[in-house]
């Protein structure tokens, strides 16, 4: 009787096929990207999609062409903070689905320009009772399928804002395996810097580079007399960031001007250039582009 | 996964039609042995067929829809952007899916949705059926036995 490995083909699917253009599409894509960059945290909340797109909006401010792919699928923030709107006119041709384009000309791509109203929450199904690892399955999918379908043209940095927790990123690795590298980023709470610092240990063991850490709302200057308190009590960052051996990214101090609409579609980091907190974005920009000519 | 039929010691092909699962995740994939005409199906239930879909590829081979952008993401959230969701092959455009049908086949897992589909759309041409709703999907379940 013939053996699994005597039976050319697999009588029709042509799976070797399928799976060969699938990775050919992501390539092809992929290629057109210089560096590619994820911004990640452990933990949930610590300022990863507005420390994306500040910096995506500094970098771009120097020039670079700069794009941001939202992976927080069902959280998605990143077209908010960039100003396109969830009914964005969706351009799809034989390149792919158009990236959206947004404040200071990132062009983004997010869950939010695919669903009709704002409010429709991303499900895959229209029953209750899908299994986890379903939609886990699902999820894999469309993260693919954004990655390898989405139309930036050529690009100098692509930005991923990651979902919180460290979950995603073995899949992420898998697909862009040439990532220059995961940016953390954690607040000064001992909490937050006990996830991170598992985090980090997980990227160290999966093998993905680590640009190093950056500390947000690290800090708040008081409008009464300007000193600078901090926030949260905890270890220092800089500390955590000797024993981890990992490049320390500067410190965003907090400014309540983040979360604000600026109302002209405008980013903070653009609309507050002499803030201590732009300086603080251009300081860690600085920082990664830096590690990226560096290393390649 | 690959199928033998042992009299003949020669690989079973794929069926790419007759396909039409009840339930979304109860699947039955057939195979037939070109030498000698017999056929076999293979059945799953909801975790099989997850762990049969793992692979993210298409029974039956890559279908033209599957090489449109956003493919799986269009076609199975349960909302999305009309132009994202290219549920009716161009070509078919004189047949009509009712609201109910549309539902129904979405919800046929992705990696089967376009043999499903196929499986519907030949039986209601073979019958000059023009609208394709719920009570012809429940035909075409009964002819395929499935
Ligand atoms: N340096 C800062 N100063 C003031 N507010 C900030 C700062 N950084 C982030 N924020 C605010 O904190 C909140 C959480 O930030 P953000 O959504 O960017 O976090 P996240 O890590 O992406 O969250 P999630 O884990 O849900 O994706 C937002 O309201 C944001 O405006
Ligand atoms: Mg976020
Ligand atoms: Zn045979």
């Amino acid at each position: 009787m013939k053996t699994y490995n005597d039976l050319a083909g697999d009588g029709g699917s042509n799976f070797v096929g399928q799976v060969t253009s699938q990775l050919e599409k992501l390539r092809t894509r992929l290629d057109k990207i210089k560096h590619k960059i994820a911004l990640m945290s452990g933990k949930g909340g610590v300022g990863k999609s507005s420390l994306t797109a500040n910096i995506a909006g500094c970098l771009a401010d120097r020039g670079y062409k700069v794009g941001i792919l939202d992976l927080d699928l069902n959280g998605p923030s990143i077209g908010k903070l960039l100003s396109v709107p969830n009914d964005v006119k969706l351009n799809v041709d034989n390149d792919g689905v158009h990236a959206g384009e947004g404040a200071n000309g990132i062009k983004i791509m997010s869950m939010d320009m695919l669903l009709p109203t704002a409010d429709t929450p991303v499900m895959w199904t229209h029953k209750s009772g899908e299994t986890a690892s379903w939609v886990s399955m699902l999820e894999n999918t469309a993260i693919r399928e954004l990655i390898a379908d989405t139309y930036w043209g050529e690009l100098d940095y692509l930005l991923l804002d990651m979902p919180p927790g460290s979950d995603r990123i073995d899949n992420i690795k898998e697909l862009i395996p040439e990532l220059a590298g995961v940016i953390e980023i954690t607040i000064p709470s001992s909490i937050s810097q006990h996830i991170v610092a598992k985090s980090i240990t997980k990227n160290n063991t999966v093998g993905v580079p680590i640009i190093g850490l950056i500390e947000n709302m690290g800090g708040y200057a008081c409008p009464s007399c300007n000193a600078e308190h901090p926030l949260f009590s905890g270890q220092d960052v800089e500390e955590l960031c000797r024993q981890k051996e990992v490049d320390y990214l500067g410190k965003i101090p907090f400014d309540p001007r983040i979360s604000e609409k600026t109302g002209n579609g405008k980013l903070f980091y653009s609309e507050h250039k002499d803030s201590p907190a732009a300086k603080a974005i251009d300081v860690s920009a600085d920082k990664i582009l830096n590690f990226t000519k560096s290393n390649s | 996964m690959k199928f033998l039929c042992i009299p003949c010691d020669t690989q079973m092909e794929t069926q790419t039609d007759g396909i039409m699962p009840s339930d979304s995740k109860n699947l039955a994939l057939k195979f037939k042995c070109k030498k000698c005409g017999h056929s076999i199906a293979m059945l799953t239930n909801k975790f099989e067929t997850e762990f049969v879909s793992k692979i993210g590829v298409e029974i039956g081979g890559g279908s033209e829809e599957s090489k449109s952008p956003f493919n799986m993401v269009g076609n199975t959230l349960s909302q999305a952007k009309e132009i994202l969701n290219k549920d009716q092959p161009a070509e078919k455009k004189e047949l009509v899916w009712t609201d109910e049908a549309k539902e129904r086949i979405q919800r046929v897992p992705f990696f089967v949705r376009n043999m499903a589909k196929k499986t519907v759309i030949s039986y209601a041409q073979e019958h000059g059926a023009t609208v394709i709703d719920a009570k012809l999907m429940d035909e075409v379940r009964d002819k395929v036995g499935m």
